[in-house]
């Protein structure tokens, strides 16, 4: 496996050679069927678990009614089996969307207590009723949440008084579903445990950045926020970062490049990067960078903090008013991280990425970075040679270009 | 500007397809609208560009507001056989093909300078005005063209319907066309005027009412329209919404189509079959489509892409607003389309249909470019299949895009869905 650990050497056709030594720790590659065993195990604790999409549902709400959300994305080394979901979605359903539907049909009550989504995308907003057809085939039924959050800036009229009536309403169906009242004390504890999560994260990011810690580990850890209770993936990033301080820098020569997608791509892309001599300085991953770069400030109020939560949220495609936002944090971080590269990871069938890209490329361009956009499907999977060429292919011509 | 042999070609007797008095009228509404759009805007008319179900009887209220209809502008180069060739301009600005054809062949013409459209393309917007309830994707496809012109983009915010409209909504909704009227009033210095609005919206709902009454002659048998008549005769109230001469359209369309009818005259005359469509129209196929059908005695008659114009979520009929508020009337309609509701409410308003036009069964198109109308038909159909015990089929379409679609394999599905049928009623004879 090439720029995982060990004396391994990879060799570009410009004779360019890359020793990557034990400075490296090991990529955290999820295996099949692991996060359905934490979720069984986390049944078995007792613990109610709400599966939550997409990406940024109110997880501190959530938690301080003793619930234990997850978020189900990035779901696709997971599922391996998509034919429960084809019974329901067409082919050219995005396959975040089909993993998502297979993994809630599969696992269904064994795992989940309620599911919760908000509004985001035109695939995912009609899939409440998709799913509980599924379930329903099988005499199953599950509650599900369902908010919608403000599309539009904040000054726009009624929009934070419709928000706030959403939260309100939202607390309302939590308090019928737990049989608890509301806490203010919880919420501000769960508010103060998620961020404390998401300041970890990016510390985390940041030691990637310097170069001692890969990407491919990186990565892994930060992803596993959706899957894990908050509490035990604040143990694990403390633990890996104290683990990555006493690292020394990688000072590897090295193309540094930027990089984004609707989830982190697979380990052994990430592995092809970081062995081809890129390093991920920066990244627009709506599975980290979009999910843990904004922290709202520790309101009690819950009204007041999901005002803060999603009017400012990081931008992503999916957050309709944060496109230009998108475009002028993207010029930021480039800047800030001196990226020469930028990779789009797209997601076959997400609208809400494709729009968006040809734009990102010309500007990038604009500032002598260069870029290359790839593709992946649910069939892309079990071949990911062809991507892995145009990586190695993309940092050759890096080198060859010789971007300082 | 729509193919001739498109527009109401009820005479089926040898020779080429006979325009009716409603076609002409039609082809007249339409270049005209795209010929007073170019020419206001030269003339210094604040343009806005809209998505299809934004309330464009709001822009009546000011003195010199234009609006054009990209989506309807993309179904008309579709019509007219342009739609790949647009598409694939955008293509070649990088832009993927799985993205909505109507958005490709909309980014396609706008980058040629609307080489290769029926209408010139449209004159370039001050304001681009979006809403994310009918197809959210809407928002990303307007927001290039902000990035790329420096344009202002105002996005309605639509809550989507899982089940009837809530107050909060309604409010929510009504406050946001407050906001639209604003920016239009700070953007282009015109004053807005709510009794221009307010005339506007009475003519759209008389529009409406002929409307209904239209649609709703497919009741009869044989029905004498088809679906894909209300396709093409839907298109002005698109381009000419909020105007008298859309409301005197539709009760001439209505009327004669009633003395068609009792003349005798029907599409599909032999009719054995009376089919619901569920998508957009396949814009490239209008013609092909509804001749092969009627050669097998089949009638599309109804569809839910346009039963719905006019109507409530979740509902077939009219909705008959007794207030005065123009407002009000355009937020409690925002969720009129199929697409911005949940499958109970389509469900809902499809058994409606079914009862009220005899259906015998149900063609669902699986439309590649509209995932938000698409993605939930698997389960419709199961749920309809159940409750009903009508036969329903599913095609592959797309609806501006003809590369993705495959004739033939479309109509060996139709084909086994009306032996289905025919053999249904024999097994109810024995």
């Amino acid at each position: 496996m090439p720029g995982m650990h060990g004396e391994l050497i990879f060799s570009l056709s410009l004779s360019i050679v890359f020793t990557v030594n034990s400075v490296y720790t090991r990529a955290r590659a999820p295996t099949m069927n692991e996060l359905k065993n934490s979720l069984l195990t986390l049944k078995q604790q007792g613990r109610h678990v709400v599966g939550c999409f997409p990406l940024y549902p109110p997880l501190e709400l959530l938690h301080s009614f003793g619930l234990t959300p997850v978020v189900l994305w990035g779901l696709r080394t997971e599922v391996k089996d998509l034919s429960r979901s084809d019974r329901h979605l067409q082919n050219y359903t995005c396959q975040v969307a089909r993993c998502l539907m297979e993994f809630i049909l599969e696992n269904n009550r064994s795992v989940f207590d309620a599911l919760f989504m908000y509004n985001a995308c035109d695939t995912l907003r009609n899939l409440p009723e998709i799913i509980e057809a599924g379930l329903a085939e099988d005499g199953i039924s599950l509650s599900v949440f369902k908010l919608h959050v403000p599309a539009v800036p904040h000054d726009r009229t009624g929009a934070q008084g419709y928000l706030r009536d959403r939260i309100l309403s939202l607390i309302a169906e939590l308090e019928k579903f737990t049989h608890r009242s509301f806490s203010p004390q919880e919420f501000a504890a769960s508010v103060d445990l998620y961020s404390r999560q998401r300041g970890l994260c990016r510390e985390v990011e940041a030691l990637c950045a310097q170069g001692r810690i890969t990407f491919a580990s990186c990565a892994g850890h930060l992803e596993l926020a959706h899957f894990m209770r908050v509490e035990e993936h604040i143990t694990l990033l403390e633990r890996e970062i104290l683990k990555a301080q006493k690292m020394s820098i990688d000072v590897l020569p090295h193309k540094k490049v930027m990089v984004s997608g609707i989830q982190a791509p697979p380990v052994e892309l990430i592995e092809a990067m970081e062995a081809s001599g890129l390093r991920i300085v920066a990244n627009d991953i709506a599975t980290l960078a979009r999910s843990y770069g904004y922290c709202p400030k520790p309101l009690a109020d819950p009204c007041e903090y999901y005002h803060d939560f999603y009017f400012n949220h990081y931008p992503c495609t999916t957050i309709l008013p944060a496109g230009d936002r998108r475009v002028e944090l993207i010029r930021e971080r480039v800047n800030e991280s001196e990226a020469q590269g930028f990779i789009f990871f797209g997601e076959k069938f997400c609208e809400y990425e494709y729009f968006e890209i040809p734009f990102l490329k010309d500007m990038l361009r604009s500032f002598r970075v260069e870029v290359v956009a790839l593709e992946l499907g649910a069939d892309d999977l079990s071949n990911l040679m062809p991507l892995k060429t145009r990586i190695e292919a993309f940092a050759e011509m890096l080198y060859a270009k010789n971007v300082p | 500007m729509y193919p001739k042999e498109l527009l109401m070609t009820q005479e089926t007797t040898a020779g080429p397809p006979k325009k009716t008095l409603s076609g002409k009228r039609l082809s007249g509404i339409i270049m005209d609208d795209y010929i007073k759009l170019h020419q206001r805007a030269s003339e210094g008319a604040f343009v806005v560009w809209i998505a299809i179900v934004v309330p464009a009887e709001l822009f009546a209220g000011f003195e010199n507001v234009v609006y054009a209809v990209p989506e309807s502008h993309a179904a008309m180069s579709a019509g007219k056989g342009v739609g790949a060739l647009q598409c694939e301009k955008a293509e070649q600005e990088g832009y993927s093909s799985d993205l909505c054809s109507y958005a490709r062949i909309d980014l396609g013409t706008a980058f040629n300078k609307g080489k290769d459209s029926p209408s010139f393309g449209l004159p370039k917007p001050h304001l681009l005005v979006s809403n994310n309830n009918n197809c959210s994707l809407l928002s990303k496809w307007f927001d290039v063209y902000h990035r790329l012109w420096g344009v202002p983009h105002f996005i309605l915010d639509i809550p989507f319907c899982y089940e009837d409209q809530k107050p909060q909504d309604f409010t929510y909704i009504r406050n946001q066309f407050g906001d639209l009227i604003r920016t239009i009033e700070g953007l282009s210095g015109q004053r807005f005027d709510i009794d221009k609005a307010r005339e506007a919206v009475r003519f759209s709902f008389n529009a409406l009412k002929e409307w209904k009454r239209f649609i709703g002659l497919a009741a009869n048998r044989p029905s004498p329209i088809t679906a894909f008549d209300s396709f093409v005769q839907m298109a002005p109230i698109l381009t000419s919404r909020g105007t008298a001469r859309l409301a005197e359209h539709y009760r001439l369309l209505a009327d004669e189509t009633e003395e068609q009818m009792a003349r005798g005259i029907f599409p599909v005359p032999d009719e054995r079959y009376r089919l619901l469509w569920d998508n957009i129209a396949p814009w490239h196929q209008l013609r092909k489509m509804s001749s092969r059908l009627a050669g097998l005695g089949a009638n599309i008659t109804t569809a839910s892409y346009t039963y719905c114009i006019g109507s409530l979520e979740g509902d077939f009929d009219l909705y008959d607003d007794k207030g005065d508020d123009p407002f009000a009337y355009l937020a409690r309609l925002q969720n009129f389309s199929v697409c911005p509701q949940g499958m109970a409410l389509r469900t809902r308003a499809m058994k409606q249909a079914i009862d009220h036009n005899a259906i015998d069964a149900l063609v669902f198109a699986s439309n590649r470019s509209c995932k938000v109308y698409s993605l939930m038909q698997m389960d419709q159909m199961k749920h309809l299949r159940a409750h009903t015990g009508i036969p329903a089929v599913m095609i592959d379409v797309d609806h501006a895009d003809e590369r993705k679609y495959s004739e033939e394999a479309a109509f060996v599905r139709l084909e086994a869905l009306l032996e289905t049928i025919e053999a249904g009623r024999l097994s109810n004879l024995v």
